[in-house]
């Protein structure tokens, strides 16, 4: 190859590169850009914000987030949401660990048809299930009430946990089971001293994706709920959207980034535990 | 302690057989190895003896007890897996004592046990260390120390060694005989790899099909092999067979230049054969290489192919015809590839079986 063909080639993959990362860096502002524009705006006064909505901040203040907090009582919305969440995702784990159990590693007659009808619970659609929800839960006077709320919750998000648990069982060397078995260890025994431990990651991707579905969910909390008392943060939400705070927009975003820091500390948690091997020392060298 | 016997015992799944009829003893205090290829049904027949697997039709005997129907915990039975199988979120003393906990063993007496099983087995030092922070030897020895506290009737091991290195694999055989030598227990061991079988039991079955084809003492399996397929199997390099036609009391293979003289004292078990041909079945180590020039009453010529030098010796791929064969020779031997070579065939040592049903006619008749 030619000096003039090799300064060619490596000019084209320069060229290459530089539109990568344009097409790159066009992607993280569209990912990153409202998040940055909320977090911003959240810490602007609302006049600030009028003068220029894409503007930095020139008084950063955390003013917003107090009002926020003080006045429109986000402590108890954030509790409420906080007691749905962690309350209708353990709900739903439990519910979901022996089906799961029982599906990864039984021949249960029928295994894929009860598999496919708990299944089918993932694709209802919340709008098919409001009416009748809110006709049950009435009947059991349950509507508007916290416990109420967790029940649906968990009944809601089961189907999924037993999805990844199955999935997760599965995944179990089928031997350590076995040596637990030819070791005295009865069905219980197995499940509770081998299997159980060992899906706790399972069991906390499980119930980390339960736990933010739940905390993004609006529409069982607003049609299941009447009482302020009882509202998750995304109903509380909504006072922020009413007329008085219309054309007030540090408001909202304040309480946006409030309402999404349990979230991200969750997630932080967890993510640690999530990713690591769990089965190593198990089988083989 | 305890003897281990199957009787008629059948595994179906379906209508597929995979272990059609077993008739086998073991004896208290026996190392019986189950030995054959992939597919033979051993790990099977282990399985069915630890329970793991139920049993079409026939009976399971431990310790003269029927245990057929009863689950793995009360047949007295410990194993031992490939793959070691332990509680990977359990430490050691806690997968060593697992099956004491949940048999509601006193504290003190638990406590006892594990640590005269870790001492044993040199493996005290790590009992607060997780399965994952020990090596491939150190976890093969907790599963047998899982095993062993317990100190059950039998124990069944599913290819214990194959996940070890080969220098690991050495020392653990050695270590295994030894600690059957010192306890004594039954053993049921399972493997694919032949010098393990022939190293550590005392008693070989070798299995195909689902069929044993032979069980016997290793020395007895390498001596007088029941027919062609246990003859092949055991010994490394694999015995040589060389189909040859009988005639005028000798094997004959005009067109490969083979004329291989019968002793008298072998003639009459080839003569059973009432075949006219008959497979000569040689190992390679009773093929001798002879100088150049030097001949034999049982010498043929072969051309040698390809020259394995293994540093203590020689293996050399050798033809004549359709025939192949492998021979053992000295390292300092002089011999090149492609050169033409006469080797004298041991008669004395020879196997002769059947063309058809390949059975060894010494023991057929």
């Amino acid at each position: 190859m030619s000096d003039v063909a090799l300064m060619m080639r490596q000019r084209s993959l320069v060229a290459g590169k530089l539109i990568g990362l344009m097409l790159l860096a066009a992607l993280v502002f569209v990912w990153l850009g409202p998040i940055i524009l909320v977090v911003i705006t959240s810490m602007k006064s609302n006049d600030a914000f009028l003068a220029g909505p894409f503007a930095l901040p020139t008084e950063p203040t955390i003013a917003p987030y107090l009002t926020v907090w003080n006045a429109l009582g986000f402590g108890p919305l954030l509790a409420n949401s906080f007691l749905y969440a962690s309350a209708g995702s353990a709900l739903a784990v439990i519910l979901a660990l022996v089906p799961s159990f029982a599906l990864s590693r039984f021949d249960v007659p029928g295994k894929k048809l009860i598999f496919g009808i708990i299944l089918t619970g993932l694709m209802l659609p919340q709008q098919t299930v409001l009416i009748p929800l809110y006709d049950t839960l009435r009947a059991l006077n349950l509507l508007d009430t916290r416990i109420g709320l967790i029940i649906v919750h968990a009944a809601y998000g089961m189907p999924a946990q037993i999805l990844i648990l199955r999935g997760f069982m599965t995944t179990i060397p089928r031997e350590i089971e076995k040596a637990a078995f030819l070791e005295g260890a009865t069905d219980f025994q197995v499940f509770w001293k081998v299997i159980l431990p060992l899906s706790v990651p399972g069991i906390m991707v499980g119930f980390t994706l339960n736990f933010i579905a739940i905390w993004k969910e609006f529409v069982f909390g607003l049609v299941l709920l009447n009482s302020e008392a009882n509202f998750p943060v995304t109903v509380g939400m909504l006072k922020l959207n009413s007329d008085r705070y219309m054309a007030v927009f540090n408001l909202p975003a304040a309480g946006l980034v409030i309402s999404q820091i349990p979230i991200v500390i969750l997630f932080l948690l967890s993510y640690r535990k999530l990713s690591s091997g769990n089965f190593a020392g198990a089988v083989k060298g | 302690m305890a003897e281990v016997t199957l009787e008629r015992v059948e595994k179906r799944y379906g209508s597929y057989t995979v272990v059609p009829h077993l008739d086998l003893k073991i004896e208290d205090g026996e190392f019986a190895v189950l030995v054959g290829p992939s597919g033979c049904g051993k790990t099977t027949t282990l399985q069915m003896m630890a329970g793991l697997e139920t049993i079409s039709s026939g009976r399971l005997l431990i310790g003269g007890r029927d245990v057929t129907a009863l689950p793995p915990k009360e047949r007295d039975i410990a194993m031992v897996f490939q793959s070691y199988a332990l509680f990977p979120h359990m430490n050691v003393r806690d997968n060593i004592n697992f099956g004491l906990k949940i048999r509601r063993t006193p504290a003190a007496e638990m406590q006892a046990m594990v640590s005269e099983v870790a001492q044993r087995l040199q493996i005290d030092s790590y009992l607060d260390r997780l399965p994952k922070e020990l090596s491939g030897g150190q976890r093969q020895r907790v599963a047998l120390a899982r095993a062993l506290v317990r100190r059950p009737g039998v124990f069944l091991m599913d290819e214990p060694l194959s996940n070890l290195d080969a220098k690991l694999r050495v020392e653990a055989r050695s270590f295994l005989s030894k600690m059957h030598h010192e306890i004594g227990t039954t053993t049921v061991y399972v493997t694919h790899d032949q010098s393990e079988a022939m190293t550590m039991g005392s008693r070989i079955v070798v299995m195909k099909g689902g069929v044993i084809q032979q069980a016997a003492p290793p020395l007895e399996i390498y001596r007088k092999p029941a027919n062609r397929f246990v003859a092949g199997f055991i010994g490394s390099p694999s015995m040589n067979f060389l189909e040859l036609e009988v005639a005028e009391g000798a094997l004959v293979d005009g067109a490969a230049g083979i004329r291989i003289p019968l002793p008298d004292s072998r003639s009459a078990e080839v003569a059973r054969s009432a075949s006219p041909t008959v497979v000569l079945g040689v190992r390679p180590e009773h093929l001798h290489l002879l100088a150049d020039g030097e001949g034999g009453q049982y010498a043929t010529v072969f051309q040698v192919e390809v020259v394995q030098h293994l540093g203590n010796e020689m293996l050399l791929d050798i033809v004549a015809g359709p025939h192949r064969a492998i021979a053992r020779a000295d390292e300092d031997a002089r011999v090149r590839e492609g050169e033409r070579r006469t080797f004298s065939v041991d008669m004395d040592r020879v196997h002769f079986f059947h063309p058809r049903t390949e059975v060894n006619l010494a023991i057929s008749g």
